[in-house]
């Protein structure tokens, strides 16, 4: 008989186990649950993020073809006139034309030897501190 | 204790419960297992929707990046008719005023039996509207994106650019030619929406999106381009010709940095214009160059070592019976040299030196310097013009060709081939597309500049461009046409015009020409179709726009003027 009542306790082992099976499932719904509601939130945030990139975008367009306008020939005319500015072009004896040398000269300057580098190159560490000290 | 009534009513209760369950899963049954296939595709495409979506239309942009054209998104309203119909009155009334249309219209439209109505395809409708018309909180009445085209220069290179239909496809010009690459690639998604039919975005099947067309980049200066419109303004103004247009190219590489007719349409209004104005008559109309076709004759018995400059011609004193018909000069003249023929334009002069080059000859120069067949621009509606072949030459044509008349050209003809001259004699393919680009500024294409052939020797175009510095002088057709500080080679053209096939006393008034004469950066073609007010002489009348064109474009593109040049050249 007692060995008989003595099989009736529950097993500590056993009700751990069915905690943990329990438990896992349970993790493993609402884990399943918590996934399901980040794809949807972050569904929503992509939905919102397309609709705002949409809305930069026509914005953007609709904001090039106003500065285009704006920078166009005939409307900086039209304020200059507006404005009173007095602008015109230079007059050709305004304009002073500075000439880069030519080819021959890039070619002498390809082929001419660099100039020499300083004797302590690179600059020591002792050196470098110097240069510090006297900032 | 159950007494024998009591059972038999529960016994009632039980078998009309059961055959109530029975039903239910019987229909159960059915649902989900018999008709599973049609209702849960049914279900599905009640959840399910295939949304569509347009590529943006790409732009088109000058040579400098500036935006000529684009694609806005704007909202439009639409209708459905059969919702709308009982109540199309009242809600004209409210949406009349928003959308900028008068009641009557909109309460025909509102009324009719479509399901989709558009009811502001033109209007672009603010945010303020949008939510206004919201808050009306119309049955039938909906909201929808659409791309419009935007031309945020207005008129300006109009005839260049063109313009799309209500589908957004290109009708004429740029918009035409280069369709296939502005145009987007449409998209589409497959999404579920919930019950408030907002887009359960997680659920999204399949996603492709759309691709935005290419942007197209132009040869066209738009400052260049002002100047020339700004200066044909004036001139039409000033001359009040029936049309005109002027083309800025360079001779080099043969890209046309403006190109205008007059008249002209906006492209964003094309109600407003006629379709005549919206002709770009550079490419598609036809003329008789008159006296700036003497070029290809002269530069053809040069070339061929018939003439040389010295050469002189008994110009007859203004009147040559040729075949028993008798050729005038504009003024009489003795003996003229080549050059002299040139710069003094006589037609019995041009027509001796066709007559010495030979019909067979000059027929085949005409040919090289690509008259009588498309230049191949990318422009719709270009045409080949008239160069009859030689089988069909009259005695006379030989005489009458090399002053420009019995040929039919367009202004783009001409002016690429003074540019052959200007370019050491290479003819060159006229150029107004620079590149593709995509979105992100990336080359799609490059587009080079293409010789066509060498027309003439280098030797022989340097020639003729001594001869055609003189035009310019104070004894030359154009003096008004001589820039300040610029070598300027140049011929002019007047040409009478043909009505009914009679010779009439209206003139096609031109000037082409090309500077600094010895190393060539811009040529430019002014054409007046007959001017009414004023004179009428090509360098009388085109002479000072070319002048006004030519000055401020030199100073634009900072072309060194020839006085610093040779100062440079003494230093050097």
């Amino acid at each position: 008989m007692r060995r008989n009542r003595k099989r009736e306790y529950l097993r500590f082992g056993t009700v751990t186990k069915s905690f943990l099976a329990c438990g896992c499932i349970a993790i493993s719904g609402l884990g399943y649950v918590w996934q399901k509601n980040a794809i949807y939130r972050l569904g929503d945030d992509i939905k919102h993020r397309e609709a705002a990139l949409s809305s930069a975008q026509k914005r953007n367009a609709m904001l090039a073809a106003q500065l285009a306008h704006w920078q166009s020939p005939a409307e900086l005319e039209s304020r200059c006139q507006q404005y009173g500015l007095n602008l015109v072009a230079p007059k050709e004896s305004q304009v002073v034309r500075l000439y880069e040398p030519g080819k021959e000269w890039d070619l002498q300057m390809a082929n001419a030897p660099l100039p020499a580098r300083p004797q302590t190159w690179p600059p020591s560490r002792n050196m470098q501190a110097k240069a510090l000290a006297r900032r | 204790m159950i007494l024998a009534p009591q059972k038999g009513r529960a016994l009632i209760v039980v078998g009309a419960l059961a055959s109530a369950f029975t039903a239910l899963s019987f229909r159960l049954f059915d649902l989900h297992v018999l008709q599973h296939k049609e209702l849960s595709a049914l279900a599905q495409a009640n959840r399910e929707q295939v949304v569509h979506r347009q590529g943006r239309r790409g732009a088109i942009l000058d040579v400098n990046g500036d935006l000529l054209a684009n694609s806005l998104s704007v909202r439009i309203v639409t209708a459905d008719g059969t919702v709308t119909g009982p109540q199309a009155g009242v809600i004209a009334e409210k949406l009349a005023p928003l959308l900028k249309v008068d009641v009557a219209t909109l309460t025909q439209k509102l009324s009719s039996p479509s399901r989709y109505i558009r009811l502001n395809p033109r209007v672009k409708l603010d945010d303020d509207a949008v939510q206004r018309i919201r808050a009306m909180k119309l049955k039938g009445i909906y909201f929808e994106d659409q791309f419009v085209r935007s031309y945020p220069n207005g008129p300006l290179a109009s005839h260049v650019i063109g313009f799309v239909d209500a589908e957004h496809k290109g009708v004429q010009g740029i918009e035409a030619s280069m369709d296939e690459y502005l145009e987007g690639q449409a998209g589409y998604e497959v999404i579920e929406r919930d019950r408030k039919g907002r887009e359960i975005r997680a659920l999204r099947s399949e996603n492709l999106g759309p691709r935005d067309g290419y942007n197209v980049v132009l040869t066209i200066d738009q400052v260049i381009q002002h100047i020339a419109e700004q200066e044909l303004e004036k001139a039409m103004a000033r001359f009040r010709p029936q049309s005109a247009v002027i083309i800025v190219s360079r001779p080099k590489t043969g890209e046309i940095l403006a190109m205008s007719s007059r008249p002209t349409f906006d492209p964003a209004n094309l109600d407003a214009s006629s379709p005549d104005a919206r002709r770009n008559r550079c490419v598609s109309d036809v003329a008789e160059p008159g006296s700036t076709f003497k070029i290809v004759v002269c530069s053809g018995a040069l070339n061929e070592g018939v003439v040389s400059l010295s050469d002189q011609f008994n110009c007859e004193n203004g009147a040559f019976m040729y075949a028993g018909r008798v050729l005038h000069d504009a003024h009489p003249y003795g003996v003229l040299s080549v050059e002299e023929i040139l710069f003094h334009s006589s037609n019995i002069g041009a027509a001796k030196v066709g007559l010495r080059l030979g019909p067979a000859r000059l027929y085949e120069y005409i040919r090289r310097f690509g008259f009588g067949r498309k230049t191949g621009i990318a422009l719709p509606g270009e045409v080949s013009g008239i160069a009859h072949p030689l089988s069909q030459w009259s005695g006379l044509s030989v005489t009458r060709i090399p002053m420009g008349h019995e040929i039919a050209v367009t202004p783009l003809q001409m002016i690429m081939a003074m540019n052959a001259i200007a370019d050491g004699g290479t003819l060159m393919k006229p150029m107004v597309v620079k590149s593709v680009v995509d979105q992100d500024g990336t080359p799609v294409f490059q587009y080079q500049p293409q010789p066509v052939g060498q027309v003439i020797a280098p030797r022989t175009a340097q020639l003729m461009t001594v001869a055609l510095r003189k035009v310019v002088s104070p004894e030359g057709t154009a003096p008004q046409a001589a820039v300040q500080n610029f070598d300027v080679a140049g011929k002019t053209g007047t040409a009478q015009k043909i009505e009914n096939g009679q010779y009439v006393r209206k003139y096609y008034s031109s000037f082409i020409g090309y500077f600094p004469a010895a190393n060539p950066q811009v040529s430019i073609l002014v054409s007046l179709d007959d001017p009414t007010e004023g004179a009428y002489y090509g360098g009388s009348v085109a002479g000072p726009v070319f002048r006004a064109v030519a000055e401020k474009v030199a100073q634009y593109l900072g072309i060194e003027p020839q006085t610093q040049q040779a100062q440079v050249a003494q230093l050097s």
